[in-house]
């Protein structure tokens, strides 16, 4: 009389998608918040910074909730550690926007001419990096259902290649924008450019966890 | 009303009793999966089960049925007082009921089959003493409840990574699969046809030689292959649009392409500065172009999926047929065996030494479990189709031929054994090749503890039934 029911386990999968998706809304106001902050818009940025954190935590609770359904007697077609490694990269992300978001807010920041024009290819490069890997996430409906196997994952394997393009693409950019930063000839103080430094490296470090996270997918491939 | 007619009257109703139960409960584990993955409709699956659970019984259960009657206690030793096998084969029916009741009422996962098969094992070793029990053929019933869902869990392993390597991992898998289905029909078909003939043919009064038996299954095969062939030909992927990825037109994909050749042309006729910005804008056409094709293949490629799982839904239906007529073959044993044997001594009021299973006490074990999947049954399927849905139909039909050729053999063998718990293994042999997304362990503990606790519980039960039927009765 073993009811079949008992069998099945609870899928962590598609929290991990919703998890994606939060971590995602996060980063792109971002975007919304350095426009606010180019027209000097302060009482702008501290509402989204604010926002940002809010959006950070209701994420963390869906990690949460992830994390206390995962017991040990749970079966899964990937890798459990793979499982919490993606957890723990794509709450790393959501962690840095919010960071950003509150060095944004520590002074009243000003853009300076040196990377004035650098900055918003920068910014773009890696929210675009981080929506690249939102995809894969997304595609792991498929993947489970072709078994990690076949078209299915070279297709995701391309999207990994992309994505590690793409965050490339964003080191050339940064590499530019830090050389003007640091050679510039009219001075900021200091407090305005240690957070200046800060905020690129922070930004920077999204496309780079985005890359981590892809490569993490791609290790789950039976490629 | 003499005792000898009240025995009888007892016997006959639990006898139905456990039929029922396995109509109520077992049958719905057999039957869910293929609700779950949508490859039936629960109207469908019930008279699937209604009609094929008879005839496995009716026509193929007496093999399973003479193993619990006297395959296990040896009736001879009860010749001076026939009257002690009586009470012994009634007690263990009582007891297997008894013990199915509490285990439904306390949510237990037990097994109709280990119960029965606990009872007669413990009222044959107590009262008939130790030579009483043949504990060669226990200790093979023993074994195929251990081997049973390993082997289904190796054949539905081996077929799922077959299906993967062929049609998941293909470059065009809605192709492969109307190539390799029919083969598959065919296979699949003539092992279930060739496993039933073989022993089922007695109860018809058949004979058939290996040879003829092979040619006709494979006619079978044959004929079931052709048709599936013939239903899956014409099958194409949908166009729908995904809601998430933006529709592709054909024309764009070709439009790009023009623009492709246009600018090409242009390259090769420009000169200096010219072609250079003509050679910057062939490098943005040919990345937006790349990109359109892979968002094309994206789309089209979800829906060939979804429709080599509508072929695999066709087959995942006769799978379930074959498992429903399985599990009556094997389950309707249960309560058939010790009706029988005990009937036999009732009326004769002999031990004697070949009785079968009479046709008419078939038919009762078969109504009864119709009777349970008719009333209670429909409702238990019904729950677990709409909570299952990790099983897609190739997933299902991988797990269920793994465990409908395990069941079939068995029967064939003679050998009880659980229809549940061979699902089980044949789920974790899909698991094991990545099919299926989670699993839980726990009812790996689940089957292992039911084997150990299920035996000395339906034995201690029957013995003390046991005595109370022999204070009334004597």
């Amino acid at each position: 009389m073993l009811n079949i029911l008992k069998l099945f386990g609870q899928s962590p999968f598609a929290p991990l998608q919703s998890h994606m998706d939060q971590v995602s809304e996060c980063v792109v106001l971002l975007r919304n918040l350095f426009d606010a902050l180019l027209q000097q818009n302060f009482d702008e940025v501290q509402k989204l910074s604010e926002q940002i954190s809010k959006m950070e935590h209701a994420a963390d609770l869906i990690k949460n909730n992830i994390r206390n359904h995962l017991p040990k007697r749970l079966f899964l077609s990937i890798d459990r550690s793979a499982l919490l490694e993606m957890l723990s990269l794509q709450d790393s992300i959501a962690d840095t926007a919010e960071d950003i978001g509150v060095l944004a807010t520590i002074k009243h920041l000003e853009f300076h001419p040196s990377f004035e024009k650098d900055f918003h290819p920068f910014l773009e490069k890696n929210i675009e990096t981080l929506q690249r890997v939102r995809n894969i996430i997304h595609e792991i409906d498929e993947l489970i259902e072709s078994s990690f196997g076949g078209i299915e994952a070279e297709k995701v394997r391309t999207m990994v290649d992309e994505v590690a393009y793409l965050e490339h693409q964003g080191d050339i950019i940064q590499r530019r924008l830090i050389k003007n930063f640091f050679n510039d000839e009219n001075p900021m103080s200091y407090s305005t450019f240690h957070l200046w430094q800060r905020i690129f490296e922070a930004i920077s470090a999204i496309g780079n966890l985005s890359e981590k996270l892809a490569f993490r997918v791609r290790m789950t491939l039976e490629l | 009303m003499d005792s000898a007619t009240l025995l009888l009257v007892l016997t006959l109703v639990v006898g139905l009793y456990v039929a029922w139960n396995i109509g109520a409960n077992d049958v719905s584990n057999a039957m869910g999966t293929s609700v779950g993955s949508g490859a039936v409709s629960l109207r469908q699956a019930i008279i699937i089960a209604a009609i094929l659970e008879f005839c496995g019984a009716f026509f193929f259960g007496s093999h399973v049925s003479d193993t619990i009657q006297k395959g296990i206690v040896n009736p001879d030793l009860f010749i001076q007082d026939p009257m002690i096998f009586v009470y012994g084969m009634i007690s263990s029916l009582i007891a297997a009921g008894i013990w199915l009741q509490l285990a439904t009422y306390f949510g237990w996962p037990v097994s109709t089959t280990h119960s029965i098969v606990g009872a007669v094992v413990g009222f044959g070793a107590a009262i008939g003493g130790i030579e009483a029990v043949y504990w060669n053929k226990v200790f093979h019933i023993i074994m195929s409840w251990i081997i049973s869902p390993l082997m289904g869990g190796a054949i539905a392993f081996f077929i799922f990574t077959i299906l993967r390597k062929k049609i998941f991992y293909s470059s065009n898998p809605l192709h492969a699969a109307q190539t390799l289905m029919p083969l598959l029909v065919f296979v699949l078909i003539t092992t279930l046809t060739m496993a039933l003939l073989t022993k089922g043919l007695k109860n018809l009064y058949l004979e058939l030689s290996f040879f003829q038996t092979l040619t006709l299954s494979a006619l079978v095969g044959l004929f079931g292959g052709l048709i599936i062939k013939f239903i899956i030909r014409n099958i194409q992927p949908s166009h729908a649009p995904t809601m998430e990825r933006s529709f592709i037109d054909d024309k764009t994909i070709t439009a790009l392409e023009k623009a492709k050749k246009h600018l090409q042309r242009a390259q090769a006729f420009a000169q200096g500065d010219l072609s250079f910005k003509v050679s910057l804008a062939l490098e943005e056409v040919e990345s937006i172009s790349q990109d359109a094709l892979q968002t094309a293949k994206a789309a089209s490629r979800t829906s060939e999926y979804r429709a080599v799982e509508k072929i695999f839904g066709y087959l995942q239906i006769i799978t379930a047929c074959f498992m429903a007529f399985a599990h009556g073959a094997n389950d309707v044993a249960n309560a058939i065996g010790p009706l029988s044997a005990s009937i036999a001594v009732l009326k004769t009021g002999i031990i004697s030494v070949k009785t079968t299973a009479p046709t008419w006490i078939l038919a009762l074990g078969g109504g009864g479990i119709i009777l349970g999947l008719a009333t209670w049954g429909w409702r238990v399927i019904e729950t677990i189709g709409r909570k299952i849905t990790e099983l897609t139909p190739s997933r299902g039909f991988a797990a269920e031929f793994g465990a409908t050729t395990t069941v079939v053999i068995a029967s064939a063998l003679g050998l009880p054994i659980s229809t549940t718990h061979t699902l089980v293994g044949a789920v974790f042999g899909v698991g094991m090749a990545r099919g299926i997304g989670t699993l839980n362990l726990v009812t790996i503990r689940d089957i292992i503890s039911s084997w150990l606790f299920t035996l000395p519980a339906g034995a201690c039960i029957a013995i003390i039934v046991f005595h109370l039927l022999r204070l009334i009765f004597s």
